[in-house]
């Protein structure tokens, strides 16, 4: 552990030349990754990137201001109901209709962060719970977001550039979520994430030192909805189809168990808890066809279990995923990191 | 009048379902301040092993109803013996995941075992019968389970209050370092909760089974019971009740005079609304943090 | 010199391999046609995923008998759990990992929405989704062979029958809050103001609602004599058991996707009795040849504990057409031969109605539907199925 000497060693982007370092290299792997593999797993690092987006904005409220939220499925769906419909009806360019369906669900997420400035536990999980519903319910009530027949995406064009297959996509996409991701970093280490962690660890000792509790909180909210609604506009591309049934409660459930999984009041956290439930959302279809596991699952649900639920493992393996890792640590995937790190630098002692 | 009077009994039918899961969520909160979120998916796998023991081995209800209590006692004991119990310096977040994922791995489970196709379970009562008075319709299955949910409201809140368990339970809320220098193993406690709570919800599965029986079938009513304990005031029993009470009403008023499509959504409303005015809900004391 | 000649034929080797992965379509090769598939093994929409594993049973016959011209069906079937996301990602996977020639059914508007533009724009065959939706064929694609009767068809058959057959005057309907039960609506909508009458109430049934009763008062307050439920099969079962406690006993109608009687009667104990529906395929009990055939590979190939249920079956059914567009291509396939071929298709008759198609005209919705006719079914004791009407189509 090195010594910080002043304020601004704190607030530095990157600790060190080494950190530094490891993050180019990190921005060179991401840059190369569609050549070096096959298409669908640039869908799905596109599929991962957003949850990663998500994930940060969730961590900013859970992790770093201490507010829980059920219905951030909610933030999700007006990002990107709002940007496909700015882009076809107001014929706004798309990352200027991105940006404004963005602020839209900021402004939802202040509101809701007004109920939010006398709730907590579990009155506020319900309020929040209620909220990601409701959107969903007014959805599809509107004829003009397309009801519950659902919205297709158009034609995406970014000045001249023409993004019509994944990996166009992938690059505009990892550009954001970097940019974000550093965004937030500067955030979190900066007076208003200071503040925000003060709300989180003790909101009255930190009204008594000047922090305007009223003024955090909200803007916890607001900015954490900002994240969601940018994910979610670029979510309606990912998918190029949106309906309101998609947004659903279980949804802002999977988002809660990213960051919780990730480790709360960790961005390196979120990432990986993002990253780690997205691919297993995706990839544990094939369990069966993994050699020998595979057939002995098959061959157990024939003896023992019924074979045509037999895809139902999916679900078992995912919540002791989920379940092993909060058992064995509490700040989860960066808790883990932070103990293998710790041990190999004291190695042998 | 008389369409006025049956939506009100409807509500308050409708609520009591959502009563039993409430009083389920609440002994646990009370306890332990962890928002379960298994709870349905506890009393399912109790009711689809119950279903089992019905349709496969045949036997009779006065075997398999107790059966079922018994198991789904057992399966609270166990399941906070095994996995809650071994958290590791638990935070609220962390303990609400860990439910998630015992939530999937149940529903994982039952839905293997019995896969996904709706099935029908033998109920003493035909849930399609009802009783009448005048132009005023409640199924019977529904007054069963009302009579249920005030017996057990009453019971358990008596229980809580009087019994030397339930002021041990009491004490273990408020301070467990306190519960334990004096004595009281709050382990133990925290697993007699795990194990009433999941008897209770297991009522509340047994009695939604009749009408519709499937892998998904607790987890509606599930959120709606957590919605009607944080109305109540999540810590207090007879809040859970008529908080359930209320959002039923306030569903089937709603649904049968202004609008169909936003029923659940509207419960959801007013509870936003009320807990602004009230925010520990109804029936809880709003408790202020000291410095 | 022997160096040389060796390179030489090392490059012609190498030239002819080539060629010939040329001239074969993605997906064929001399020994087999790998053919995907998506459906719902888990979460809520779980049931339907029967569908795709009819389809199984289906090509394991066909591969026990041989395959289609010598070569064997690889069928490659993943669960999506009704999330568009994961769908679209499964059909990814297989399209650019192993090459499919083509996607059989799939379950589910969502889902097949998500990945249809992606099918579309590389031109690759899709033949009978699962859902009767408007959105397979408006507007028509040239590779999306649409089987399923309209939902819309099926709605304005049902009122018919209803007007003139039963003699009802207050038509109301409980439809399901998205595409399936909207469709619903506006074909019973056109069906009545043909007849000069409307829906006397209209009542959405959210996904999420487990309490019918004011739905059933408000069809109560209609004073409706016949109510179609246009809903998922749990939905249509405490409607119609609410309206029993509450003494509301209309003639009730439904879809065919509730169509399955005897899980219908199951479910419902016994309440299912004397509602009508729709149906689009023959009956489970039906003693066609075909059926008996197919009845005879479901018990050798399906797996313990499977049903043969309407929705089992009707896997079978909706790659019927396929099937045989592969048969008529012959040695040669490629998908255009193959498109041109499901073209040609004519009074076709497998387990479900008469299936036509016609050569593509982006005017012409009904170019890419195939099924188009309906016959209505009652309830009897027991489950058993009696069929009201022979094979009808929508005027």
């Amino acid at each position: 552990m090195d010594m910080k000497r002043d304020y601004y060693e704190d607030v530095r982007l990157f600790g060190s030349k080494v950190v530094l370092f490891w993050f180019l290299v990190l921005i060179a792997f991401l840059g190369f990754f569609p050549f070096l593999f096959r298409n669908y797993y640039v869908y799905l690092a596109n599929y991962m990137a957003i949850n990663v987006l998500v994930a940060i904005g969730l961590n900013l409220l859970v992790g770093y201001t201490g507010q829980i939220s059920l219905g951030h499925a909610g933030f999700f769906a007006i990002g990107a109901y709002g940007t496909i419909t700015l882009m076809t009806s107001a014929h706004l360019p798309f990352l200027v209709a991105l940006v404004l369906a963005a602020i839209g669900a900021a402004l939802l997420g202040f509101l809701l962060g007004l109920p939010a400035l006398r709730l907590e536990g579990p009155y506020l999980s319900i309020a929040t719970l209620g909220f990601g519903l409701t959107i969903t319910q007014v959805i599809g009530r509107i004829g003009f977001f397309g009801g519950r027949q659902g919205l297709h995406a158009p034609e995406l064009t970014i000045f001249s550039w023409h993004l019509d297959s994944d990996r166009d996509f992938y690059y505009l996409l990892i550009t954001i979520t970097v940019i974000l991701t550093l965004v937030a970093r500067n955030l979190v280490k900066t007076k208003v994430g200071r503040a925000f962690i003060a709300i989180r660890d003790a909101d009255i000792a930190a009204e008594t030192l000047g922090v305007n509790i009223m003024l955090y909180k909200t803007l916890a909210f607001a900015v954490s909805a900002f994240y969601t609604g940018l994910a979610g506009g670029l979510y309606a591309f990912v998918l190029r189809f949106i309906e309101p049934q998609i947004f659903s409660l279980l949804m802002s459930i999977i988002f809660l168990a990213m960051v919780v999984v990730g480790g709360l009041g960790s961005l390196f956290g979120s990432i990986a808890g993002a990253c780690l439930l997205s691919w297993l959302d995706l990839e544990l279809r094939n369990i069966l066809s993994i050699p020998y596991l595979g057939g002995w699952l098959e061959a157990l649900s024939k003896s023992y279990f019924s074979i045509t639920g037999v895809s139902n493992i999916q679900l078992i393996i995912y919540g002791s995923i989920m379940v092993s890792i909060m058992l064995f640590e509490p700040l989860g995937i960066y808790g883990i990191w932070i103990r293998t790190k710790l041990y190999w630098k004291t190695w042998p002692f | 009048m008389g369409e006025l009077v049956q939506t009100l009994v409807s509500g308050i039918a409708v609520g009591s379902s959502y009563a039993l899961m409430g009083l389920a969520m609440v002994i646990i909160y009370k306890t332990s301040e962890v928002i379960n979120f298994a709870q349905g998916e506890m009393a399912l796998l109790s009711v689809f092993l119950t279903y089992m023991v019905l349709e496969y081995y045949h036997f009779p209800f006065y075997v398999a109803f107790p059966s079922a209590l018994a198991f789904a006692l057992l399966l609270g004991f166990f399941l906070e013996f095994a996995v809650l119990r071994r958290a590791k310096e638990p935070n609220v977040l962390g303990m609400i995941i860990i439910t998630i994922g015992l939530e999937m791995i149940l529903m994982g489970f039952v839905s293997w075992k019995f896969g996904a196709e709706p099935k029908t379970m033998r109920f003493p009562l035909s849930p399609y019968d009802s009783l009448s008075l005048g132009e005023i319709f409640v199924s019977s299955l529904e007054a069963l389970t009302f009579v249920v949910a005030l017996t057990l409201m009453t019971v358990l809140f008596l229980f809580l209050r009087y019994s030397k368990l339930g002021i041990a339970m009491k004490a273990t809320q408020q301070n467990k370092m306190a519960a334990r220098l004096m004595g009281i193993r709050t382990n133990r406690i925290l697993m007699i909760t795990w194990g009433i709570s999941s008897l209770v919800g297991c009522t509340a599965g047994l009695l939604i089974a009749p009408t519709i029986m499937q892998p998904y079938m607790m987890w509606d009513p599930m959120l709606k019971g957590f919605a009607a304990a944080v109305l109540g005031g999540m810590t207090s029993l007879p809040g859970s009740v008529f908080g359930a009470y209320i959002i039923g009403v306030v569903e089937n008023l709603f649904g049968g005079y202004v609008s169909i499509e936003f029923k659940s959504a509207v419960a959801f409303f007013i509870i936003v609304l009320v807990l602004c005015i009230k925010p520990s809900g109804l029936f809880a004391r709003h408790y202020v943090k000291k410095v | 010199m022997k160096k040389t000649t060796f390179l030489l034929l090392a490059v012609l080797v190498v030239f002819l391999g080539l060629a010939s992965i040329c001239t074969a379509e993605e997906g064929v090769t001399d020994t087999t046609i790998r053919i995907g598939q998506w459906g719902p093994q888990t979460g809520p929409a779980a049931p339907w995923g029967a569908v795709a594993r009819g389809t199984g049973v289906l090509f394991q016959m066909i591969n026990e008998e041989g395959g289609i011209h010598g070569r064997k069906i690889e069928y490659h079937m993943f669960d999506d759990a009704y999330n568009p996301a994961k769908t679209k990602a499964g059909v990814k996977e297989l399209q650019e990992g192993i090459g499919i020639f083509g996607w059989a059914s799939g379950v589910g508007t969502a889902p097949g929405l998500a990945v249809k533009d992606y099918l579309m724009q590389r031109k690759i065959p899709w033949v009978g989704p699962a859902a009767g939706s408007l959105h397979w064929i408006s507007p028509p694609q040239k590779y999306l062979f649409a089987v399923y009767p309209l939902y819309y068809s099926e709605a304005k058959i049902l009122c018919k029958y209803a007007i003139e057959k039963l003699g009802k005057k207050r038509i109301a309907i409980a439809y399901q809050n998205d595409d399936y039960g909207k469709n619903g609506v506006s074909g019973a909508e056109v069906e009545l103001a043909k007849h000069g009458m409307k829906l006397v109430a209209k009542v959405p049934v959210e996904l999420t609602d487990t309490d019918m009763k004011p739905h059933i008062m408000q069809l109560r307050k209609a004073r409706a004599d016949l109510v179609l439920l246009w809903v998922a099969p749990g939905h249509a079962v405490r409607i119609i058991g609410t309206g029993r406690a509450m003494r509301f006993t209309p003639q009730w109608m439904s879809t065919s996707t509730c169509s399955d009687f005897p899980l219908m009667m199951a479910i419902s104990k016994g309440l299912w009795r004397g509602v009508i529906t729709g149906s689009f395929a023959q009956l489970p009990d039906s003693t066609s040849p075909l059926m008996l055939k197919y009845k005879k590979a479901f018990e050798k190939y399906a797996a313990k504990g499977e049903r043969w249920g309407v929705f089992f079956y009707a896997g079978i059914g909706f790659v019927e057409p396929m099937v045989e567009g592969l048969k008529r291509c012959g040695r040669n396939l490629t998908r255009e031969r193959f498109v041109k071929e499901m073209e040609g298709i004519r009074n076709f008759k497998g387990i479900f109605g008469r299936i036509d198609y016609a050569p593509f005209d982006p005017n012409d919705p009904y170019c890419r539907q195939g099924q188009k006719e309906l016959f209505l079914i009652q309830c009897e004791k027991g489950g058993k199925a009696k069929s009201l009407t022979g094979w009808m189509e929508p005027d």
